[in-house]
């Protein structure tokens, strides 16, 4: 049983590893090779420049960011964090009385209304 | 879940829920006077179903009469105590969340269209103390503890200049430092106690002790001195009070009222809590920590304040000096001399002193609060020099702000004075008096700058001539807690009993 | 075998959290953070917390790390100073030196037992989650609508103002 556990995740931590391994060594392929005089290293300034679908660049590197995003993560914290709650609950609600239903029924109520709040206060528009 | 549950978790399912209702109702309706009054009519529900409890814990009209409601096996018992300690607290945080929700009537013009969310964020503030104060395992403390304090942390930084977001973010992260430094210790206590029932650490401590140390151990030695950091940061106690001034001064005044007031009632509560049913009679090394906190703060608070131009700072380093007398009253432990005595032991001068000195103080702070809240409504500043001449301008507003620094100072016929003879004197008969003798001189200082005040109040010339005029729901919540100040001072035995049979309900007091 | 484990784990939380302190590049520092608390997530594991290590990935790297960079990107601010621009950092770090010694001898003094551990039972956990530990529940629904308020109040704001 440890062992079965160990293994599934010792298998996931080797594919992780190898993962992780591919493009490092590649990067570190190319950088050792440049450093061996096999690969030529000659930097000119069209070489250099961003890529951007083959075009010039348009545009600073910083550029105005929207709020948009920032107000998407928030909630996506507080709902990924209810959907982490729903997980133990979906599994044992079948066995539970109903006691256990009125109670995630309150907690999904009080975090629809924190959505409907956002919703109200123009959150959820992209403008 | 019983009915009998439901009956014990009502006055939070009442305060949290009109918070959620005011939220929605912020969502369609537009009208601020709408709001204020559905806060209002949640708060007192939420008084009047806590005193339907008490009246079932005393046993009138045929109630239990059980000092800790939630008993026997159901889900509340596990987490929290409806007893009469927790009941004490709930009116205590309603009636100042009332009286602030009052006071700020003029004062919401300047929150920049979020009435709404002032409302509900300090009702689910109040719900988060309400909690604290009945929770009696560490999990529940903890989480209720951040019900408490991200409210705060967000309302501070409601009127979002640079003062006031100074000050939220301060308030935020201090709060989440000493939330860690707490965690660690509550962390270092189940690993200790194989339970997170404060219970149930009790009876883990009463084993031999292990190593010659305080508490028997460096774990729970550890655990103590976080648990105590962590709680210090709540009632602003030195060396953990550095956040007082600023958040003060920056945020909104209602916001600085219900902090310096609920906030720390609450903190105080929790404290005792862990504190004397936790560790109770077992060491009384706790004392002694609480008794150097109480010097510290009393002096630092007393000594800064005398140089403070602004009200709000002046009020900020007088409440840490405050924080410092109760603790003398929670360093107040043994009467008798230290000893592995049975749970039970520990005499309730103390504990009930820091109650009545609570409510003393609760009273006395939110008047001076309301004053400055009107006052600032209309003439925009803070500095004390701009109060010159407030007697000609608004006699009763520079009446009410004059009684309550002097019940701040502690003269009688006021509540504090009561209050501090009764720390002073639980203090002395627990072998502290030193601490009694510190504080005393602590209080005869502190009367410097609170009498700075008055004068420029009552001598100096008017900036200008203009009468102060504040809206009737602010004279109504002025003369409430004038009216109580006053009350408490001429007839404290109400509430010295009242005090006295809360406290004996901790289940680690004297029976 | 899993003491080697720890070992590695260990180490990576440690060098996400010195790397957060110690950078000039607050992007570089976030993602640092990333590191520890994935490292952490391994911890859980280590410990049989399955459950717990896939909520640690999903709220912690998954959430609020980004949130965190979102937060970065809108402040617009390239480089910030390192803690050893502060000149208050001896006194921090004795302090914290101090508190890691006082922790270190709780733990090493304090005599603990150490259980035998076994992988948990989910359903055990989560039947425990909604009748024992009902009411802290319920109370983090009310923490999470609050904080999100708050949050919404104060961004809102800070949008207006520019």
């Amino acid at each position: 049983m440890l062992e079965n556990y160990f293994r599934q995740y010792g298998l996931a931590a080797i594919f992780l590893l190898v993962a992780f391994l591919v493009p490092v060594g590649m990067l570190a392929g190319s950088w050792v090779f440049s450093r061996l005089g096999v690969r030529p290293a000659k930097p000119s300034p069209v070489k250099d420049a961003p890529y951007e679908c083959g075009m010039e660049p348009i545009g600073g590197p910083w550029n105005r960011f929207n709020f948009r995003y920032y107000a998407y993560a928030l909630l996506f914290v507080i709902f990924g964090v209810e959907v982490v709650f729903l997980y133990p609950w979906a599994v044992r609600f079948i066995q539970m009385e109903l006691f256990a239903l009125i109670e995630m029924a309150i907690f999904i109520l009080v975090l629809a209304a924190a959505w409907a709040y956002a919703w109200r206060k123009g959150d959820l528009e992209w403008r | 879940m019983s009915s009998y549950d439901l009956y014990l978790i009502s006055p939070y399912l009442a305060v949290a829920g009109t918070g959620l209702l005011v939220v929605l109702l912020d969502l369609v309706f537009r009208r601020k006077g709408l709001l204020a009054g559905v806060a209002l009519a949640g708060l007192a529900l939420g008084l009047l179903l806590t005193a339907v409890q008490a009246r079932d814990s005393l046993g009138l009209g045929g109630g239990s009469g059980l000092p800790n409601l939630a008993i026997g096996p159901g889900l509340l018992a596990a987490s929290l105590a409806v007893d009469r300690f927790a009941l004490f607290f709930n009116v205590l945080v309603l009636a100042a969340a009332g009286i602030v929700i009052l006071a700020s009537v003029d004062y919401l013009e300047r929150m920049r269209g979020n009435h709404g969310e002032f409302l509900a964020l300090l009702l689910f503030s109040a719900t988060g103390m309400m909690l604290l104060s009945a929770a009696a395992e560490l999990i529940t403390i903890y989480i209720a503890l951040e019900l408490t304090t991200l409210p705060l942390a967000a309302l501070a930084a409601l009127l979002m200049d640079r003062n006031s977001s100074e000050a939220g973010l301060k308030y935020l992260i201090v709060g989440a430092i000493s939330s860690a430094l707490m965690l660690y210790g509550m962390a270092l206590l189940f690993g200790f106690a194989g339970t997170t029932s404060v219970e149930g650490i009790a009876a883990a401590l009463l084993a031999p002790a292990q190593q010659p140390v305080p508490f028997g151990s460096y774990a729970v030695l550890a655990a103590v001195a976080l648990l105590l950091a962590g709680f210090g940061f709540k009632i602003a106690a030195v060396p953990f009070q550095m956040w007082v001034p600023d958040v003060y001064q920056g945020a909104p005044a209602p916001v600085a009222a219900f902090l310096s007031v609920a906030s720390k009632a609450a903190g105080f509560a929790v404290l005792l809590r862990v504190f004397y049913t936790g560790f109770g009679d077992f060491d009384w090394h706790w004392g002694a920590l609480a008794a150097g906190l109480a010097a510290a703060s009393m002096t630092v608070g007393n000594l800064v304040a005398m140089s403070q131009t602004n009200i709000r700072r002046l009020l900020g380093y007088s409440t840490i000096a405050h924080a410092g007398y109760i603790l003398i009253g929670v360093a107040a432990v043994a009467g008798t001399s230290a000893s592995q005595a049975s749970p039970g032991s520990l005499t309730t001068a103390g504990p009930s002193s820091v109650l009545f000195y609570l409510a003393a103080y609760v009273a006395a702070n939110l008047t001076a609060f309301v004053a400055v809240i009107a006052i600032s409504s209309r003439i925009a500043s803070d500095r004390i020099s701009d109060y010159a001449g407030l007697v000609q301008r608004s006699p009763f507003l520079a009446a009410a702000l004059a009684l309550a620094l002097a019940a701040l100072i502690g003269i009688p016929p006021t509540s504090l004075f009561i209050a501090k003879l009764y720390v002073f004197s639980a203090a002395v008969h627990s072998g502290l008096a030193w601490l009694a003798l510190v504080g005393v001189i602590n209080s005869v200082v502190s009367a410097y700058y609170y009498i700075k005040v008055i004068r420029v109040m009552f001598l100096e010339p008017p900036a200008a001539q203009e009468r102060i005029h504040i809206s009737p729901t602010v004279w109504a919540a002025l003369a409430l807690v004038v009216a109580a100040t006053l009350w408490m001072g001429i007839a404290p035995a109400a509430m010295l009993g009242v005090a006295e049979g809360a406290v004996r309900a901790l289940s680690g007091v004297a029976r | 075998m899993s003491l080697y484990l720890f070992a590695l784990l260990a180490f990576l939380t440690l060098a996400g959290g010195l790397g957060v302190v110690s950078t000039r590049n607050v992007v570089h520092a976030a993602l640092y953070l990333l590191l520890s608390l994935l490292a952490v997530a391994g911890i859980y594991l280590i410990l049989f917390a399955e459950f717990l290590a896939l909520v640690q990935v999903l709220i912690y790297g998954g959430a609020v790390v980004i949130v965190v960079l979102f937060a970065i990107m809108l402040t617009r601010s390239s480089e910030y100073p390192r803690i050893s621009d502060n000149r208050q950092w001896p006194l921090a770090l004795v302090a914290a030196l101090g508190l890691l010694g006082v922790l270190a001898a709780a733990f090493l003094a304090a005599p603990i037992q150490i259980t035998q551990l076994q992988s948990p039972d989910f359903t055990a956990l989560s039947g425990s989650l909604f009748t024992k530990w009902a009411v802290p529940f319920e109370i983090a629904s009310l923490v999470l609508l609050v904080a999100l308020i708050g949050a919404i109040i104060i961004a809102r704001a800070g949008k207006n103002e520019r």
